[in-house]
């Protein structure tokens, strides 16, 4: 039976992904290598991070909110967006047009950040006897992360692969990356700082994905205008 | 081109090899997963499991995996498959009794006692009182009983009240804890209780030898003075037994320090040996006093003027029992009762001497002096018990704690042995002597007994469970060491009609478990939702004509954009 949990959960967690790829024209596209070749890239700048991590972070006992710590945090957080840019200016794809490319390295990322960070508390916890929200939560949240990757890899993909666009929308496309990129310290910030639990800051999260999903689906279409 | 199969070959059981330790190491975290993920984890204490020539007693089973239930379950449901929780405040014995007798089926029995009576918790609150003689009823009944379920005694906590409270509601309501249902689950996952092979008793004895006279060859009389050490209760692993037999022990080593200290000093020295023996398999007729007194030499026994038993002295007031199996008219007895209540007067309290006749042909053995008796040794037990106990009772059960025993109670006992004993040593019998005065060098040191006995009220003694090199017995033996001069430690078998079974501690894992119907319900969603999803996006990417297309046709078919 708790199999059965733990079988819910990976399909809470795991499913969308898969079903984004074969509903989209991803599938036909056979974008499969693209994907492959992000979740590689995202690999690599977990490592890096990691390293980064130990380096400069001075673990602290208690869970004290502490800014400059924070601060740190969110500038390696920012290796992630590097990497980002790496995985969609750099590497070589097969001649896929733009569109595809950002959802494909998007989904490629977000599949590779559910499965490091969520499957093995998944499979060490969710098979015990005790049943907890735990789990479910977190795949509520890994469905939330990967609507953000696609979202920060749209505006990626406008910033960095497009080049006319209008002079306006450019600071628009600058502040919601930036907003997209820190929100694991907003997290952070809301469950030390605010005290909130863990379903409360996985409603916002969910929230604010469908918030800047639809922010970067408008800004993708205004961009797309121009170059008709 | 034969080198290079073999080079490939090679290569790929390298490669092979190399996955052995990551293979190794999946296998350790699938098998790590089952470690302790519970909520809450509680110690419960097993109900003794025995045998008595043959006859099976207690609870005959240790493992236990079903789901919670509480009383307040409908009349006539089906407990085969869960754990009646009971707590000892809300018992309703005859309830149990009738569940018993009919021999109705129970998943198992979970009784909580109130922290008051853990061994080593010294608060006296007003409802222990009440508390300790429901428990005693209540051992009473499991003990005598065969019980073909688990019983586990647990101490409440917070966690427990909470899992009760949460129980209570469910059942309250008629949602009884099923698989179907959700609630808690109760696992405690031990192997099968197996027989102690062969359970050992210590006896420890101290030989304090006395001074002989100038010119004089005979052997030098002695007078033992023992009591019994081990206890018999309930739970196994819970059976302190302060009064039963703690006080005695304390006794003892008292009068053997005080006497070590008189004896130290060659000029009062008495002209007698003392013997101080600590035996064992005292609930079980005494059989390792049985046995001791079979191992010692002949003319030592031969030697032993009198013997002193001490059992339960620690919970009386004005007057303590001596319980003899001599006729009260035989010379010594009366020597021996007269010594008694000369030093008793003199301390404000009473003896009264109680005559029990030894029957030969029953083998209850219901007194350690009986023992003695069988062998032509005169004896006597000096206990503040007035009826003779039956088989396995007053021997230390759980109720026994240490609030139990007052220590000026030993006290007095302490004195009454020490002068009655130095009085007829010294010839002194009859005057008005205090030996062992308080303010004197050789005062009975209170500190000493109250050490001694918060140490007993806080180790287990059941003898089977009791390895040859337990620290308890080794502090024994180490104590008596300082005292006598000679100390020896007996190991015997106990191999008389009682079997013992071990598994007596064990940890309750206590899991908040969800119902079958609601990761069903769960699965509806997620599948709904999932479904929902694809064809959202089949819509927003490629048309509504294409997600009727999906039902059409079969699906996978390379569409190339114009």
């Amino acid at each position: 039976m708790t199999l059965f949990h733990f079988f819910n959960c990976a399909i809470l967690t795991f499913g969308p992904h898969a079903v984004y790829y074969s509903a989209t024209p991803l599938s036909e596209y056979d974008t499969l290598g693209t994907s492959v070749k992000a979740a590689v890239v995202y690999l690599a700048t977990a490592l890096v991070k990691l390293v980064c991590l130990a380096t400069f972070l001075q673990v602290s006992e208690t869970e004290v909110f502490d800014p400059y710590q924070e601060a740190l945090k969110a500038m390696i957080g920012f290796i992630d967006v590097a990497g980002l840019y790496f995985a969609l200016a750099q590497l070589t794809h097969r001649n896929i047009s733009q569109n595809h490319k950002f959802q494909a390295v998007g989904l490629g990322w977000a599949f590779a950040d559910s499965v490091l960070h969520r499957l093995a508390p998944l499979w060490v916890g969710a098979r015990g006897l005790e049943f907890t929200w735990d789990y479910v939560l977190q795949g509520l949240e890994a469905n939330a992360n990967l609507v953000f990757t696609i979202s920060l890899a749209a505006l990626g993909s406008l910033m960095w692969l497009r080049k006319n666009k209008p002079k306006t929308l450019i600071p628009i496309i600058y502040t919601c990356a930036v907003i997209i990129a820190t929100m694991p310290s907003i997290t952070s910030y809301l469950r030390r700082v605010m005290g909130w639990h863990f379903p409360k800051v996985v409603g916002f999260e969910l929230m604010t994905s469908l918030v800047m999903a639809f922010i970067s689906c408008q800004l993708f279409i205004l961009c797309q205008r121009p170059s008709l | 081109m034969g080198d290079e199969k073999k080079s490939k070959q090679r290569d790929g059981s390298m490669v092979f090899e190399s996955m052995y330790p990551l293979l190794a190491l999946m296998l350790i975290l699938v098998a790590c997963v089952d470690l302790c993920d519970a909520a809450t984890v509680v110690d419960v204490y097993r109900l003794v499991q025995y045998d008595i020539s043959g006859v099976p007693f207690g609870s005959r089973f240790s493992s236990l995996n079903h789901h919670a239930a509480s009383l307040s379950f409908h009349r006539g449901a089906d407990l085969s498959r869960s754990v009646l929780i009971l707590p000892l405040r809300e018992l309703d014995l005859g309830f149990l009794q009738d569940y018993i007798s009919q021999k109705q089926s129970l998943g198992g029995l979970l009784i909580l006692l109130p922290q008051t009576l853990r061994p080593g918790n010294n608060i006296v609150l007003s409802e222990t009182q009440r508390f300790r003689k429901l428990l005693a009823q209540l051992e009473n009944l499991l003990v005598h009983a065969n019980i073909p379920f688990p019983v586990y005694f647990a101490f409440e906590n917070e966690e427990t009240d909470a899992m009760l409270a949460d129980v209570k509601k469910n059942d309250a309501l008629g949602q009884q804890a099923t698989a179907t249902t959700g609630g808690y689950k109760l696992v405690i996952s031990v192997s099968e209780p197996r027989k102690i092979a062969s359970p050992t008793i210590t006896n420890i004895q101290g030989w304090l030898p006395g001074s002989r006279a100038e010119g004089d060859s005979n052997q030098l009389p002695t007078i033992a003075i023992v009591a019994s050490y081990d206890t018999f209760g309930a739970a196994p692993a819970l059976s302190v037994g302060s009064d039963s037999n703690g006080s005695g022990v304390v006794a003892l080593l008292e009068v053997a320090r005080l006497f070590s200290t008189l004896y130290s000093n060659p000029k009062t020295r008495g002209r007698y040996n003392l013997l101080f023996a600590l035996t064992s398999g005292g609930p079980y007729n005494y059989e390792g006093t049985q046995k001791w007194l079979k191992s010692l030499d002949q003319r030592m026994r031969e030697s032993i003027d009198y013997a002193i038993c001490l059992n339960s002295v620690g919970s009386w007031d004005n007057e303590l029992l001596v319980h003899v199996s001599k006729p009260p008219d035989n010379a010594y007895i009366k020597q021996i009762f007269e010594g008694f209540s000369n030093v008793a007067e003199d301390l404000g309290f009473q003896v009264a001497l109680k005559h029990k006749k030894i029957n030969i042909s029953n083998s209850r053995v219901a007194w350690e002096h009986e023992q003695f008796s069988r062998l032509r040794v005169t004896a006597a037990t000096l206990s503040e018990l007035s009826t003779p106990p039956e088989l396995l009772e007053s021997a230390g059960s759980l109720s026994d704690t240490r609030q139990l025993v007052h220590e000026d109670a030993i006290i007095k006992g302490v004195k009454l042995v020490a002068e009655s004993l130095a009085r007829h040593i010294y010839g002194h019998q009859r005057k008005d002597i205090k030996i062992f005065a308080d303010d004197s060098s050789l005062a009975v040191n209170p500190f000493n007994v109250r050490s001694w006995l918060d140490l007993l009220s806080q180790t287990p003694r059941v003898a089977p469970f009791l390895s040859k090199s337990e620290p308890l017995i080794t502090a024994l033996k180490k104590e008596l060491e300082d005292y006598t001069a000679e100390v020896s430690v007996q190991h015997e078998s106990l191999d008389g009609i009682f079997t013992f079974y071990d598994s007596t501690k064990a940890s309750l894992n206590i899991y908040q478990v969800a119902s079958v119907t609601f990761d069903l319900l769960l699965l509806l969603v997620l599948g709904s939702y999932l479904i929902v999803l694809f064809s959202f996006l089949v819509i927003t990417t490629r048309g509504v004509d294409d997600l009727i297309s999906l039902f059409r046709r079969p699906p996978s078919r390379k569409v190339k954009m114009v």
